[in-house]
């Protein structure tokens, strides 16, 4: 979400570039169009301000690393371990196993 | 106004400015200005006098032309001489008076420049000086809206930047602690952010555990803005267990080496995506986080290990340190290795020992290494030595247990019972639970090489094996079934008339139980001294249970197993209906003429045919010595035939042929 504000911010720029550029055309604003560019930032600034506010809100405390899974995932990489060598074993039966059945 | 004005006043010549435009051109006071000045001023001034004059030179022109109608015509050329001069007198008062007029307006400019206001401007004055502003302000404007729109695309840029950056940082975050130093921040200019790798463990203040060089890795923008980790590359090392004497050749699935591989080759190949280039990006990036992680993992449990083997331990003998390198001795001879390697080094290992066949563990590619590959089985049983990286992995899963997991919860008590069955002790030493484990596998591997070889011999034995969730325990079941041709047998004939239905055993066992190299077997069958001489054929016999060693083993249970054998014919001569009697090894029919034939089992473990092989004897009752003791030396005689190595079927059916010779 916070992207978003970030691309409405841009946006907003972008329109007050756009109007900056009416402003100095030579045979003067559209008045139309100057009006929509202006709804157009308000509205943009609103709702960016309307979704910091919400972000800031929303925005919890601090705490530190309280889900830190790093032994669960060691655990993990051992358990890997362990299929690999399991995985293995298997496909050394199953050569004992060819190696019967084209011998016999 | 009838006198002359003189007034003498110097005449300036110079133009003075009216204003300075910004732009520095000049604006004269123009002439029109100049003119419009003049008329203002000079309607200022009356000329009803000249009015008059006029009106009375026209009245006296008419008065005159009136009065001097007889006049004489002298009169009239003199009067209008005279008129004409008086005109041009009148004029040039007149022009004088405005000669004079100028001369004070200029005087007056003179006069009233220093206290002169701005004049008051004229419109189109008005409109050009707005023009101009107006033009100014419209490139102001044009500037500022090329401002706006280039740094609106530069903020775009920056954003998309960040995105991917702060994106793909939130993504490792998920999984890894990303911790920032602000004052590093400042300094590097980077943004400070890195990853903490190290977990401390609170489990002992004793075994606290340095951070290692790697645990924090600074996160750094690459050339495309996109997070990059670095890390020098030969700083992961890994764990190596080995058995000293047998290089055993790297498993060819080494994850960690073929990962970096990969992507050192995929490093080259550029994808045209972005996306594509994120994803790969941060999978990348978890995967050498997760190899560090795991290398300092397996640090951490060398650094445990080594200071527990350097504590006073029971069966742990050091035999070697070097920097990253231990050795110990397990109590019966053999010798394994502890080390930290890097992970390019266990390359150069596979190299090494790649001519080393007998212990290799590789998978071969042809059937021609077949053989090899056998013989190289072969001679691990012989040794003993169970796989390596069962124990590397078991090293490394018992530290991080007792370490890691039982801190979170100390009331954990399973896997305390687990290590300390056998230690009364409340210190858990777990190189000691290791290294017997290690003993106990070594040791039960040869006990299982034994039973095998013994069951492959003996066709109606099988052999069970149990799996026994403690690693220092295991446990094996010899079992015989009667084949179900012969239960069938049975049965027939006990439905054709028998009256005493007796359920026959049909299964018999002998249970083999390894506890840290000590054996103890037990099984069904052995025989009841006491129930023998009772004379009670339908003894229950008991359960017996016994300990032996290694090289007692196979005797002992082939001996039990013919018991068994033995056992079982007793059991279905009895319901069939003949009169037997039963000794250890032997079982012996009474047939009619008083004569006693024996069926005796003689077990030779070396016996590469059989283990079990059977004897007839014959005797009358004379030569009590030789039932007792049957021996292959003398070989066949009159009285006793081999009768070799017979089935569970043949049995049955040799005995059914006593049914005939018996008299019952």
């Amino acid at each position: 979400r916070l992207q978003n504000v970030e691309k409405r911010i841009v946006r907003v720029l972008e329109l007050a570039g756009g109007v900056m550029d009416e402003m100095a055309s030579q045979s003067g604003p559209r008045k139309e169009l100057v009006n929509n560019h202006c709804s157009e930032f308000m509205q943009l600034i609103k709702d960016i301000q309307f979704a910091l506010r919400e972000e800031i809100k929303s925005a919890c405390e601090y705490r530190p690393f309280e889900k830190c899974d790093y032994v669960p995932r060691i655990s993990n990489e051992i358990c890997y371990k362990k299929l690999e060598y399991v995985i293995a074993q298997l496909d050394e039966m199953k050569q004992t196993i060819e190696g019967y059945r084209n011998a016999a | 106004m009838d006198g002359d004005i003189e007034i003498s006043i110097d005449k300036l010549p110079i133009k003075r400015l009216d204003a300075i435009e910004e732009n520095g051109t000049e604006r004269f006071p123009s002439d029109v200005d100049y003119d419009e000045k003049r008329l203002n001023l000079i309607r200022r001034i009356d000329f009803g006098w000249a009015v008059e004059r006029e009106d009375r030179s026209k009245k006296r022109k008419s008065e005159g032309t009136t009065s001097a109608n007889e006049s004489t015509t002298t009169n009239q050329h003199t009067g209008q001489w005279q008129s004409l001069v008086e005109n041009l007198q009148f004029a040039q008062q007149e022009l004088s008076v405005i000669i004079d007029l100028i001369n004070t307006v200029q005087a007056n400019d003179a006069v009233t420049v220093a206290g002169m206001t701005r004049p008051k401007q004229l419109p189109n004055e008005l409109l050009s000086d707005l023009a101009v502003s107006t033009a100014t302000k419209l490139q102001c404007f044009w500037h500022l809206g090329k401002y706006f729109k280039q740094s609106a695309a530069a903020l775009e840029k920056q954003v998309a930047r960040e995105a991917r950056f702060y994106g793909a940082l939130i993504r490792l975050q998920q999984n890894w602690k990303v911790k920032r130093h602000r004052l590093v921040a400042a300094a590097s200019g980077n943004a400070g952010f890195f990853i903490d790798l190290f977990y401390n463990t609170l489990y002992d203040t004793s075994v606290s555990l340095r951070p290692s060089s790697m645990s924090t890795i600074p996160i750094e923008h690459d050339a495309a803005g996109m997070l990059a980790v670095n890390v020098p590359p030969n700083s992961c090392r890994s764990l190596r267990f080995e058995f000293l004497g047998s290089h055993s050749a790297n498993n060819v699935r080494r994850s960690g080496e073929t990962n970096m591989h990969a992507f050192s080759e995929d490093s080259s190949t550029e994808t045209n995506k972005e996306h594509a280039n994120d994803d790969e990006c941060v999978r990348k990036t978890h995967s050498l986080l997760r190899e560090v992680h795991r290398a300092i993992f397996d640090e951490q449990v060398f650094e445990l290990v080594s200071r527990e083997a350097c504590n006073s331990s029971l069966s742990v003998n050091l035999t070697g340190i070097q920097e990253n390198y231990l050795r110990l001795s397990i109590n019966q001879g053999a010798s394994v290795s502890i080390s930290l390697l890097l992970s390019s080094q266990d390359n150069k290992t596979d190299i090494v020992s790649g001519t080393n066949s007998s212990e290799t563990e590789t998978i071969p590619s042809e059937l021609s290494d077949w053989s090899k590959f056998r013989e190289g089985k072969d001679n691990v049983k012989k040794l003993g030595f169970p796989n390596r990286i069962s124990f590397e992995i078991y090293l490394q899963q018992l530290f991080h247990e007792y370490v890691f997991v039982r801190a979170k919860d100390k009331t954990s008590s399973s896997f305390r019972s687990l290590i300390s069955g056998q230690q009364s002790k409340d210190n858990l030493n777990i190189l000691d639970h290791f290294c017997m484990s290690l003993a106990h596998s070594i040791f039960s591997n040869k006990v299982l090489s034994e039973l095998e070889s013994l069951v492959c011999r003996t066709p109606y034995v099988q052999l069970i094996s149990h799996p026994t969730w403690h690693s220092r325990t295991s446990s094996w079941t010899l079992s015989m079934k009667v084949p179900q041709s012969i239960l069938h047998v049975g049965s027939q004939i006990l439905s054709s008339g028998i009256s005493n239905v007796k359920n026959v055993r049909s299964q018999f066992w002998s249970k083999v139980v390894v506890i840290d190299e000590s054996i103890s077997v037990e099984g069904v069958g052995d025989l009841n001294v006491v129930g023998l001489f009772n004379g009670k054929p339908e003894s229950i016999c008991p359960i017996n249970r016994y300990e032996c060693d290694l090289a007692d083993l196979p005797i002992i249970l082939l001996q039990q197993v013919a018991s068994q054998v033995i056992q079982w014919l007793h059991e279905e001569a009895l319901t069939v209906g003949i009169k037997v009697t039963r000794d250890f090894l032997s079982l012996a029919f009474e047939l009619d003429h008083g004569e006693i034939a024996s069926l005796v089992a003689h077990v030779d473990p070396e016996d590469t045919r059989g283990c079990i092989s059977w004897w007839l004897m014959m005797d009358d009752g004379i030569t009590e010595n030789h039932k007792l003791h049957p021996d292959l030396s003398i070989g066949e005689s009159e009285s006793r035939k081999f009768l070799g190595h017979l089935s569970l079927d043949v049995l049955y059916s040799t005995l059914l042929d006593f049914v005939n010779l018996c008299s019952c």
